[in-house]
């Protein structure tokens, strides 16, 4: 256990060595432009498996939580012209707390139900930056970005490293909440609330804390692309694309182990980005509806749940 | 002596012809000049965006047909944005860094373009704008060159609340989707509706995908407007006809439409027939003898055969022939500077006036048009089921801007409906 969290770190620290190396070694700004969506999706489905994952809540407001750390950013930045750490920061707060309330709401809810909360509350908060013309409202707000600060060489290389630490941070949680008692008793809510807490478990106190950590994690990855983009309109904002997208990279990873959701990612963000410059047009759509149709088939479990299955196999032959 | 000659003389031959076979085959094999750009092909804006990209795509053949520019083919290469201003950035990255393009167009629509305003400042770069709105206001992107014939902010709904008042109206409605155009234009409406005196007796932003209008309409009608102001998306402009229809809006109602986007894409026309009657809306082109010329009618001929091919409006008046006037203007510039230095071509671009298809296009400093040519047009004699009555003049006749009329304002709503 201890040798394997070394190896962890180490990875950890040579992954950010060989990201930082690539900002400084490549001059072409489109594989940092790619990369930063694709890392993005990363932090987002390794968040939201810990909710719906670990706990089996379903999550459908990633977008919610996505647009709300947009928006923390732009209007930490319009009012005092934040800098982009404090953006990230404040937007982990803020996430946090939306995280606290939505985990109240499982008091209440379970099931496909709290699914349709979530979507709800995409919708009310959407409504509501829609309606709030300080921070642009519903015809959007361009922003232009500062200069960048030493040692980047360009904003979006910045951007992209800043990004890949927040995989490295979100990984590290999902890891360490798969590894410790939080994840266990997560799993033990996930299988039967009732019997769980008949046995000790607390679980409002677990899945309040999954809620939080998981909404902080998801707003946190929204606060730079406000930088990203130089622009936020409430549309593009909590588009329930990013909901969609993040379930799929999670189911399609599998749920189960921590480098589900980032193999998800890595797969399915990889595909779309070749997709989009590739064949480009209404066929990408449907290729990752095939794409989804087929896992969901063949791999219910994920591709780590397949990968599982064949050693197993492997291992009676 | 003789047979020297003969040598000397087979052998210039020989040298001549295989340098200009030499200089020939250079000239065939010269790389394209690369064209790049996003389009929606999926989401939202997707209608919009094939129609515009087909009216490239003719100039593209008609200008390669010619012989193309400085003596290489011009060539497209699009990606589709989805409609969504969070693809744009890396899309134009990978134009520019890894296809190398050599001249950008925008996207169609202000929220792609968005985000690519402050990419083209810092990398200075010429950007050929396809029908966004106001989207270099903050930027101030000397380079940006916008197709769309809105021209100054304002101008939209003062053209229409000016044709209102001259009716006789005095007071305002507005009602105005609660979405990125929409609201823009209803924000330039209140402040001309202040400067002009009228006022806003009735102001009302409906959310996204409304699709009961008539108790919003009752509302309006009790506020007794004289002139109605609307800025709707294409399904809501369809519902809020259809509520006026069964609800009516009052006598006192001397002009009603202005800023609905769909009545002027082929299917919703054709769809809503008959309950166009009376509306004035906003448009870009119509086939009226003051906008009819040599270069748009050869222009529909090719549009119209592949529309079909291509699935997209059959009508294409709204974008396709901008999307055409955008590489004439592009074509004009590379003539002129004789290279595709960008620095040189915006200011060409900036300096001079540009005869295109859809009339003459000059820019003020913001690459908005110098002068608005957005028209106001009302909708006359629309029968129900039938596309190629908008095909003929005198369905919607032009009533602004004043070079560009076809008719007078029929007024008051009720009137006109019939």
């Amino acid at each position: 256990m201890k040798r394997r969290g070394i190896f962890f770190w180490i990875g950890a620290i040579v992954f950010l060595v060989a990201i930082a190396l690539m900002t400084k070694l490549i001059g072409n700004e489109y594989p940092f432009f790619a990369g930063y969506v694709i890392l993005q999706f990363i932090v987002l489905a390794v968040a939201w498996s810990i909710l719906g994952g670990h706990a089996g809540y379903v999550n459908f407001g990633t977008s919610a939580f996505f647009g709300m750390g947009v928006y923390t950013a732009v209007f930490l930045f319009k009012v005092a012209g934040a800098p982009l750490l404090v953006q990230i920061a404040a937007a982990a707060a803020v996430g946090a707390l939306m995280g606290f309330l939505l985990g109240l709401l499982t008091l209440r809810m379970q099931g496909i139900f709290f699914s349709i909360a979530t979507i709800a509350l995409t919708i009310v908060i959407e409504t509501s930056i829609t309606n709030w013309r300080y921070v642009g409202g519903a015809a959007g707000i361009q922003l232009l970005r500062p200069p960048v600060t030493w040692p980047f060489s360009g904003y979006v290389q910045m951007l992209f490293f800043v990004q890949a630490a927040l995989v490295v941070l979100a990984v590290a949680i999902s890891r360490y909440i798969q590894n410790s008692w939080i994840g266990r008793g997560l799993q033990a809510l996930r299988d039967d609330e009732l019997a769980a807490e008949c046995t000790g478990v607390p679980t409002l106190r677990l899945k309040v804390l999954a809620c939080v950590i998981s909404g902080a994690l998801m707003c946190a990855a929204g606060a730079p692309a406000a930088m990203y983009l130089q622009y936020a309109d409430p549309s593009s904002a909590f588009n329930l694309n990013y909901s969609v997208s993040v379930l799929a990279m999670s189911l399609i990873g599998g749920t189960a182990h921590w480098a589900g959701p980032i193999v998800g990612a890595i797969l399915l963000g990889s595909t779309q980005q070749l997709l989009t410059v590739t064949i480009s047009s209404e066929i990408n759509v449907l290729v990752l509806g095939v794409m989804l149709v087929l896992f969901v088939v063949a791999a219910p479990e994920g591709l780590i749940g397949l990968l599982r299955r064949i050693r197993r196999k492997e291992g009676k032959s | 002596m003789e047979r020297r000659t003969l040598l000397g003389g087979t052998i210039a031959t020989a040298v001549l012809g295989l340098t200009f076979g030499l200089t020939s085959a250079a000239l065939a094999q010269q790389p394209p000049i690369k064209i790049g750009m996003s389009m929606a092909q999926t989401g939202g804006l997707a209608g919009g965006g094939k129609a515009s990209q087909l009216g490239i795509e003719i100039w593209r053949d008609d200008v390669n047909a010619k012989g193309g520019l400085l003596g290489r083919k011009v060539e497209l290469i699009v990606y589709d944005d989805k409609s969504s201003a969070s693809e744009t950035p890396a899309i134009y990255s990978k134009l520019l860094d890894v296809d190398k393009v050599d001249i950008l167009f925008a996207p169609y629509a202000t929220v792609p373009t968005a985000p690519l305003m402050p990419m083209v400042k810092q990398r200075g770069l010429l950007l050929m704008g396809n029908f966004s709105f106001q989207v270099n206001s903050k930027v101030g992107h000397d380079m940006w060159f916008n197709n769309a014939p809105w021209g100054p902010a304002d101008s939209w709904a003062a053209s229409f609340l000016e044709l209102g008042q001259k009716a006789g109206g005095k007071t305002v409605a507005l009602l105005s989707a609660d979405q990125e155009f929409a609201q823009n234009l209803a924000v330039t409406a209140r402040d001309v509706a202040k400067r002009m005196n009228m006022p806003v007796v009735f102001d009302q932003a409906y959310p996204p995908n409304t699709v009961e209008f008539s108790s919003i309409l009752r509302a309006l009608k009790a506020a007794k407007p004289d002139i109605v102001y609307v800025a709707s998306y294409p399904p809501d402009s369809a519902g809020i006809l259809r509520a006026v229809n069964e609800i009516g809006i009052g006598d006192n109602v001397k002009i009603f439409g202005g800023g609905m986007v769909g009545l002027q894409f082929g299917a919703v026309m054709e769809n809503l027939g008959s309950l166009l009657n009376g509306v004035v809306n906003y448009n870009t082109w119509l086939p009226e003898p003051s906008m009819i010329n040599e270069g748009t009618k050869a222009f529909f001929e090719k549009y119209t055969k592949r529309a079909i091919e291509a699935k997209v409006d059959p009508l294409g008046y709204y974008l396709a022939p901008f999307g055409y006037a955008s590489g004439e203007m592009l074509e004009q510039a590379v003539k002129a500077v004789g290279s595709l230095d960008q620095k040189a071509l915006a200011k060409y671009l900036r300096e001079n006036e540009h005869k295109t298809i859809v009339g003459p296009i000059s820019f003020s400093a913001d690459g908005e048009r110098k002068e608005s040519a957005t028209l106001q047009a009302q909708f006359r004699g629309v029968v129900d089921k039938n596309i190629d009555q908008f095909r003929k003049p005198g369905t919607q006749v032009i009533l602004f801007p004043e070079k560009m009329k076809s008719g007078d304002l029929i007024s008051p709503f009720e009137a006109a409906r019939k």
